[in-house]
């Protein structure tokens, strides 16, 4: 599982036992998330352009841009999931249509259409 | 098969020929050095690529996406003109 200093979100696993939800009281675990979506929120708002990624520090952003844009499906699948509210997923969507071609991001879109996207979600 | 006029095997003839050639001209000895550490630094850099590269994957089923194992603040090249990687933080929500 990933650790605290993975750059990787934090993911429940198959059975949907969240690494850092062991003993945690539910009040706990909610103020957290509402302190964490508005955190977003913030973000998002003040949303300039796509910041520096230490996994990809290279010219090529190929894989910069193919990551958001899983990472953005597999986080609203996460949240809807879990029942929760999926709009700080709009990080990785803002994240992705900065660095993305669009042409890449339409062929993509109509691949989740059709149930033949490549990249695991 | 009987190799006729040939009864050592060719390393070691190899080797000993270099080592009559240095013993007379001895000046060869430093392009040796110099083209032996040429080959060992490239062998060295295509090891730490290897290895070391986040992008590279070895392992599909135990370790799918290497990258996303870094912390925000680590730095895999040699050298950043102006980036300070210690004040990074990680970007988007966990899920």
């Amino acid at each position: 599982m990933p650790s605290f200093a993975s750059q990787h979100p934090v993911r429940a696993d198959q059975e949907g036992h969240h690494p850092r939800r062991g003993h945690i009281e539910t009040t706990q675990v909610l103020v957290r998330l509402v302190k964490m979506a508005e955190a977003v929120e913030e973000k998002i708002k003040n949303y300039r352009t796509a910041p520096f990624d230490a996994r990809f520090p290279n010219t090529n952003q190929t894989r910069n841009c193919f990551q958001n844009y899983l990472d953005f499906h597999r986080c609203n699948k996460a949240l809807s999931d879990k029942g929760q509210d999926v709009t700080p997923c709009g990080w990785y969507q803002r994240v992705y249509k900065t660095l993305c071609p669009m042409s890449w991001v339409s062929k993509w879109d109509d691949q989740i259409e059709a149930g033949s996207f490549p990249g695991k979600i | 098969p009987v190799q006729f006029g040939r009864s050592q095997p060719s390393l070691s003839r190899m080797l000993s020929t270099v080592s009559k050639q240095l013993r007379n001209h001895p000046a060869l000895i430093p392009l040796f050095i110099f083209i032996g550490g040429g080959a060992t630094m490239s062998m060295m850099y295509l090891a730490r690529l290897a290895l070391r590269n986040p992008d590279v994957c070895w392992d599909r089923k135990n370790n799918p996406e290497p990258w996303n194992k870094m912390s925000p603040t680590d730095q895999y090249k040699f050298f950043t003109v102006n980036m300070d990687y210690s004040k990074l933080k990680k970007n988007g929500p966990d899920f």
